[in-house]
């Protein structure tokens, strides 16, 4: 390190040194003032000389502490205007060397809390043009936003200020979460590239402007991940300045809506369903009479009152019934406080006159013992009137898999089906791909081979339609389930429900199933002996369940027990939720949906929650369109105008993730103690009141220079007292 | 004659030309400032009567014969002349300093003293004498009451040039010895000197039975020390120079220049000897009225 980069590493200001030399000032004055005296013939000189003999040498004395006093004075100002101490203070420009600051500013929704007329985003983002403006000409700047995933705005020096600060000033507050562990690593790319492109920005200085969440900075993982973070972060302090600027507040009130969803995702035209919101206070206050409002496509249609205690919750319910097929917009507001955000929740609903189901049977002997007979009656018991019936199934044999279009299809439901061609399986691996649901039951034609050559993954086209490989047939017994504590979804609605006959439907045989390491696929149902009875797997945009035994009485008695009409009911749910799913994400997820044909135009527009207009990529794959669009930043409904030959739209819900109402901050003690143990850096949190003038200084760096001024004047003090004492006792 | 008052002041003095001119306006000031002349009357003697003609000094008129006789007659008096004065001038280069607050120098101060004093002793009929001297004797005019000694005596004051050292105890002792007539010996130095000496010398002088008048002729800048820049001090009667803050050491020189005076006026006080500090900013009467008040003291 050379001196220069010593002395900027020291004072905010080192070129201010050179006015050190001032401290030769009151030397430099005593001296002239010798040289430049005044001459007078003296007649009583004798006694003069006397005077001088006696006091020569206290008026020497006397003279050089008063030198002492006013050098040190000079030098003590010097100092205190070059502001030392910046590696342990706080903001402000690092001195004349050129530096990159590096500002990342946490976008986090709970940034949106609103304690004055300014959310904190608001504050932050005026700190973070402050900085800019107190910087020093040549230093660069770049932006990060700390969300989730995290967002590089400006990622190489900036140099123009004017450019940098419209940055900041489009900069706009994301409604998720944030990724403390990938805005570090984003952080490290820049830093590292911003050192090796620009060797004249020799300092480095990384802004933290955050509320210090601590859902955001207490979550720096397990295990290697945590490993991972603590290194980085450890890393990104020996290249760079770390400064964490704190604008949270303590004790910060919130209430928010947590979830809202149907009770029953098949949402048909004329069937009323429930609407069911969760509302929680996440402060310290008790809530009482919280205004709850439900807004179906724009219109109020309900309204609640709840009362929340101090971080508790509560819930809503709504009947409803929609009268017309297509997306539905469904709202929840909870009377507003400081952080609307949360106040809100959208729900998107598909409703459509029927649910559409095929079912594919492997062996049609059109006894009604089928594969698929039970199945059939299950989905739709109603069948002297099945106009009437949520579900409209339709039976066909494996044979015309094939000859259907299965996009015409919500769901399929395969039952005992022997074997699938490579075409079938790519027709299948295509439908889930694009938000279909399957349903596979097995049996004794089934051809586990073939099942694992063509729709575990393994052909060459990668073609993936089961979440698990199929072993070997397990051997005849007396086999029941073990719904696993009703963990899964699937099974919720049998918690509790004995006599529904779940766990004593007697199972005589299976395959056995084996789940792939590594996969995301979830056991949902087992059997008493362990193995697993129901695998499911979101596959695609669509979701895959298999069952281990047969779907009609060669195996079980499940199709004559009671459990199964809502299992079956429920395995279509599951199967079909992976569409209702896409249409209902949280913020930062991608948006997207595909249909069947060519769009005649290379983009898709779409309507945001603000109003504006923007348009999504579309892709065609196969004889599928696909489209998507990332920029979810914003909670809210967005609106997909499908194009020609499609003229209906398509409503997605995107929500905020409620784990960031939880407005709880880290202690600035735990981040120093545990987040960024032994880490150097420096937490600010005198910056909250912006209207306050800049210390450069103030206050900042440690006051030291405050320290240094104070001794200033103290030696002032100390020189004109003792210059008036020393001079009534010479007068 | 309240315009003769405005001579006793030195910055008036100043602008004049002339010792004779000072010395006369001076007298001349000091007499119109007082109400009753405080000289009539001691000097001189009663001697007889004349008859009064116009223009006479009505207060001389002797009122008892006027009131026996109805005629006007004014008193005669006889002069005394058995007082003698001797004026000793120092005019070592010291009595040349002036500082910026003073109009006179030490000497030209002295000078008008003296010479306003001659004036007024040879008026009064009186013998005066003037002695300048510096490491010695330069002049020394012997005492006459003659009028037109006056003349003399300031033509010697106004010839001195002072640019040497003082030697006072030696030249007091010289002139102790030389002045015969007994008399009053007014001293106007500033005694920057060896004081023992010095006082050694004054009592000479007493002991020939003198009587002794010491004048003590300083600068205010002497007395006061008013210096407050750093200032090269160069010494007359080639003393060395001192550079020095004169802040610092305003206190010591004070000190010294105090215990210096003390030491003067305690040696002169054991004599007998008056002792009269003189600032050449202040009026020039006080050297009168001294000498008056001294005059009358002996009278009596």
């Amino acid at each position: 390190m050379t001196l220069p980069a010593i002395t900027a590493a020291i004072f905010l200001h080192p070129t201010m040194l050179f006015w050190a030399s001032a401290a030769a000032v009151p030397i430099v004055i005593h001296l002239l003032s010798r040289r430049k005296h005044r001459e007078v013939y003296w007649a009583a000189m004798q006694y003069l000389l006397a005077a001088v003999r006696k006091n020569s040498r206290r008026i020497q004395v006397e003279q050089w502490i008063l030198l002492a006093l006013r050098t040190a004075a000079i030098a003590l100002a010097v100092l205190a205007v070059a502001q030392p101490g910046c590696d342990h203070s706080g903001l402000g420009p690092g001195g004349n060397d050129r530096t990159h600051k590096m500002l990342v500013v946490d976008s986090s929704f709970s940034m949106g809390y609103k304690p004055t007329d300014k959310s904190r985003f608001d504050r932050a983002k005026e700190l973070a043009a402050r900085i800019v403006d107190e910087s020093n000409q040549g230093d660069g700047f770049t932006l990060l936003v700390l969300a989730n995933p995290p967002r590089v705005v400006v990622g190489t020096p900036a140099f123009e200020r004017r450019d940098f600060l419209e940055e900041i000033e489009n900069l706009k507050l994301w409604h998720g979460g944030a990724n403390l562990p990938a805005t570090l690593a984003q952080a490290e790319e820049v830093l590292t590239r911003a050192a090796r492109e620009n060797p004249r920005l020799v300092r480095h200085e990384i802004y933290f402007l955050t509320d210090l969440g601590r859902n955001t900075w207490s979550a720096e993982g397990e295990g290697a991940a945590a490993a991972e973070f603590r290194q980085r972060t450890a890393r990104l302090a020996r290249e760079a300045q770390l400064l964490v600027l704190d604008l949270g507040q303590a004790d910060s009130e919130n209430t928010a809506v947590v979830d809202l969803q149907t009770t029953d995702p098949l949402t048909t035209v004329g069937h009323e369903l429930t609407i069911e919101g969760t509302l929680r206070n996440f402060g310290h206050a008790s809530r009482e009479r919280q205004l709850v409002e439900l807004f179906i496509d724009g219109h109020k249609t309900g309204q609640d009152y709840v009362d929340l205690p101090p971080g508790g919750q509560a819930s809503v319910t709504f009947p409803y019934r929609f009268d017309a097929p297509g997306d539905h917009g469904i709202e929840l507001r909870l009377a507003s406080d400081l952080l609307p955000l949360d106040n809100h929740r959208w729900l998107a609903a598909s409703t459509k006159d029927q649910l559409r189901v095929l079912c594919v049977t492997g062996n049609p002997d059109g006894r009604f013992h089928g594969s698929t007979d039970y199945l059939a009656v299950a989905l739709a018991p109603n069948r002297k009137a099945p106009e009437r019936s949520l579900v409209q199934p339709q039976v066909v044999p494996e044979s015309a898999l094939l000859e259907v279009e299965l996009s015409n299809y919500d769901c399929v439901f395969l039952a005992n089906v022997g074997q699938f061609t490579g075409s079938e399986a790519q027709a299948m691996a295509s439908y889930l791909k694009h938000g279909g649901g399957i349903v596979c039951f097995l049996g004794d034609q089934v051809q586990a081979d073939s099942y694992n050559r063509r729709l575990s993954g393994r052909s060459s086209d990668g073609s993936k339609v089961l979440p698990a490989t199929i072993a070997n047939l397990g051997p005849q017994g007396s086999y029941h389930f073990d719904p696993l504590n009703y963990q899964h979804p699937l099974l919720n609605v049998f918690r509790d429900q004995e006599q529904a006959g779940l766990i004593t439907t007697p199972i005589a045989r299976y395959f056995k199933l084996e789940v792939p390491p590594d996969s995301a696929a979830h056991v949902a149902m087992a059997f008493d002996n362990g193995d697993p009875a129901i695998v499911e797997e979101p596959i695609g945009r669509g979701r895959s369940i298999l069952l281990a035994t047969s779907a009609d009485t060669s195996w079980s008695a499940m199709p004559l027990w009671p459990s199964f009409p809502p299992l079956v009911h429920e395995l279509l749910s599951l199967a079909i939720r992976g569409k209702t799913a896409e249409q209902n994400i949280v913020v930062g997820q991608l948006l997207g949906d595909s249909f069947r044909g060519q769009a005649g135009q290379g983009s898709l527009s779409l309507r945001l929650p603000s109003g504006d207009a923007a348009q999504a990529r579309v892709a065609a794959d196969g004889e599928y369109t696909s489209w998507s669009f990332a920029d979810t930043g914003q909670s809210g409904m967005y609106v997909a105008h499908l194009p020609p030959p499609y003229t209906r739209d398509e409503l997605f819900a995107v929500n905020v993730d409620t784990s960031e109402s939880d407005l709880a901050r880290l202690d600035p003690a735990e981040l120093r103690d545990s987040v960024w143990n032994g880490v150097d850096f420096v937490l600010r949190t005198d910056w909250q009141d912006l209207n306050a003038p800049s210390v450069d200084t103030v206050v900042r760096r440690q006051w030291l220079h405050i320290y240094l001024l104070t001794a200033v004047v103290a030696l002032l003090l100390i020189e004109s007292v003792l210059a008036m004492y020393f001079g009534r006792r010479a007068a | 004659m309240e315009t003769y008052q405005k001579y006793l002041n030195p910055q008036t003095l100043a602008s004049l030309q002339g010792l004779e001119l000072r010395a006369r306006l001076i007298v001349e000031g000091y007499v119109s400032g007082v109400h009753r002349s405080p000289y009539h009357g001691f000097s001189i003697e009663f001697a007889e009567h004349r008859e009064y003609v116009p223009g006479d000094d009505l207060r001389y008129v002797d009122w008892k014969v006027f009131g026996k006789t109805d005629k006007v007659y004014l008193k005669q008096y006889e002069e005394e002349t058995n007082l003698v004065g001797y004026m000793l001038l120092d005019t070592s280069e010291s009595m040349r300093y002036k500082s910026d607050a003073a109009a006179l120098s030490k000497l030209e101060y002295a000078q008008c003293v003296a010479g306003s004093l001659a004036y007024l002793i040879l008026q009064q009929q009186d013998s005066v004498g003037l002695v300048t001297f510096d490491n010695e004797v330069r002049a020394l005019l012997r005492a006459t009451s003659n009028p037109s000694h006056l003349k003399q005596i300031l033509q010697v004051m106004e010839e001195t040039v002072p640019e040497r050292k003082t030697n006072t105890g030696p030249i007091f002792h010289d002139l102790a010895e030389r002045l015969k007539k007994r008399g009053i010996v007014i001293i106007l130095s500033d005694l920057f000197d060896d004081v023992n000496a010095m006082l050694a010398g004054l009592k000479h002088f007493r002991h020939r039975r003198h009587e002794v008048i010491l004048f003590h002729v300083l600068d205010p800048a002497e007395l006061d020390f008013p210096f407050d820049r750093v200032t090269l001090f160069k010494g007359l009667e080639q003393l060395p120079e001192v550079l020095a803050d004169p802040r610092s050491l305003r206190k010591a020189y004070l000190e010294e220049f105090r215990a210096f005076q003390k030491q003067v006026r305690l040696g002169c006080r054991a004599q007998g000897i008056d002792y009269i500090e003189m600032r050449t900013d202040q009026p020039l009467d006080l050297a009168l009225s001294s000498y008056l008040a001294h005059r009358m003291a002996r009278s009596k």
